[in-house]
């Protein structure tokens, strides 16, 4: 993950880490599908590790725990993203041009 | 599985990778393999009442002035593509477009239609019309972003969530086509927004212009699908997704 706030590709002690699987996802080259899944609505509860893209509505899964300041890719609409904290103090993210 | 994180792959290299035309053969392999037609063999297909048939030929005729719009609109942005990302992604848009065009007149046929490009014709939304006839002048004129706009951004955002929308309540077999022309419309108004935002990143002048694109154009798709949905009876708490969605693209691209 591009991750602002590290120095070296070494994940904090204290971010948890996960093993993907695939999801069913078929939408992107095999090697990539499981770092993303079919979001499910608005009832769809999210991991850790997975945010929504806003621009095309994929959920974009990592595996590292997701916090703010992380760089991410959504590669079924190409999308560059930051992680930032809503107002209501939920990770949402920006898209970088 | 360090070497395959996506997430991990510089800026460039990403780029590169999205818009190649080796990952969209991989990708679309990934959802169309097997099927012919964007449908899977032996899908059922069972007899309609007389009125739902009608209000879906009317509903697929307008996907077909829709499709054939971007087709003829993405083939020409080929040539206009100020970078090679962006000329290979337009070049596997056409393919997308004409796939798109295909399946659906392919539907039509099987819902007993004999003339498709007779019955467009007859009952092609007269706004989706002059949208077409507008995005096609952007690209004989040149203006890059404000085709790019017209195309990817307005008429491909309402298509992906008119297609959704529809996908709902439809039948299996039109479900399993608008299923993989969803997939391939992800794509389509991804590019759009990022590459309008990239360039507007360095070329802000250009948001006064887009603004009056939009001013002149957004209108039509939006009264179009919203004509189309209504005869399709489609919920109105579903039709107010298919503008919210639409709004929230432009205003990150600070055209608001």
């Amino acid at each position: 993950m591009n991750d602002q706030s590290e120095a070296s590709d070494e994940p904090e002690p204290s971010r948890k880490r996960y093993e993907l699987e695939e999801t069913g996802f078929n939408e992107v080259p095999k090697k990539w599908r499981k770092f993303y899944r079919i979001w499910e609505g608005a009832l769809d509860t999210l991991a850790p590790n997975e945010i929504l893209c806003p621009v095309c509505k994929v959920v974009i899964r990592s595996v590292k725990e997701i916090r703010v300041g992380d760089r991410l890719y959504c590669m079924p609409c190409m999308s560059r993203l930051l992680v930032v904290e809503a107002e209501d103090g939920t990770l949402t993210t920006d898209v970088l041009y | 599985m360090a070497d395959f994180d996506p997430h991990a792959m510089a800026e460039e290299e990403f780029l590169e990778e999205v818009h190649s035309f080796d990952f969209w053969f991989q990708a679309v392999d990934g959802y169309l393999r097997d099927r012919s037609y964007g449908q899977v063999e032996g899908t059922p297909d069972p007899l309609m009442e007389d009125g739902e048939r009608e209000v879906l030929i009317t509903t697929l005729c307008n996907y077909c002035v829709a499709e054939t719009a971007a087709l003829d609109a993405s083939s020409g942005l080929v040539r206009l593509a100020p970078n090679r990302h962006a000329k290979i992604f337009l070049a596997t848009q056409v393919v997308d477009e004409a796939r798109h065009l295909e399946v659906f007149l392919h539907r039509m046929k099987e819902l007993g239609v004999v003339d498709p490009e007779g019955e467009i014709e007859r009952r092609a939304n007269p706004n989706l019309l002059r949208f077409k006839k507008r995005l096609l002048e952007l690209v004989d004129d040149r203006d890059w972003d404000s085709a790019v706009f017209a195309q990817n951004v307005i008429l491909e955002t309402m298509e992906f969530t008119a297609f959704k929308a529809h996908l709902e309540g439809a039948d299996p077999v039109t479900g399993e086509v608008l299923d993989g022309v969803i997939k391939d419309e992800r794509r389509h108004l991804g590019f759009g927004e990022n590459d309008l935002g990239r360039r507007l990143v360095t070329m802000p002048e250009n948001r006064s212009r887009l603004a009056e694109v939009r001013a002149e154009l957004d209108e039509l798709v939006l009264r179009t699908f919203e004509e189309v949905q209504q005869s399709a009876g489609v919920e109105p708490s579903q039709r107010l997704t298919l503008g919210r969605e639409y709004i929230e693209a432009v205003e990150r691209l600070g055209l608001t």
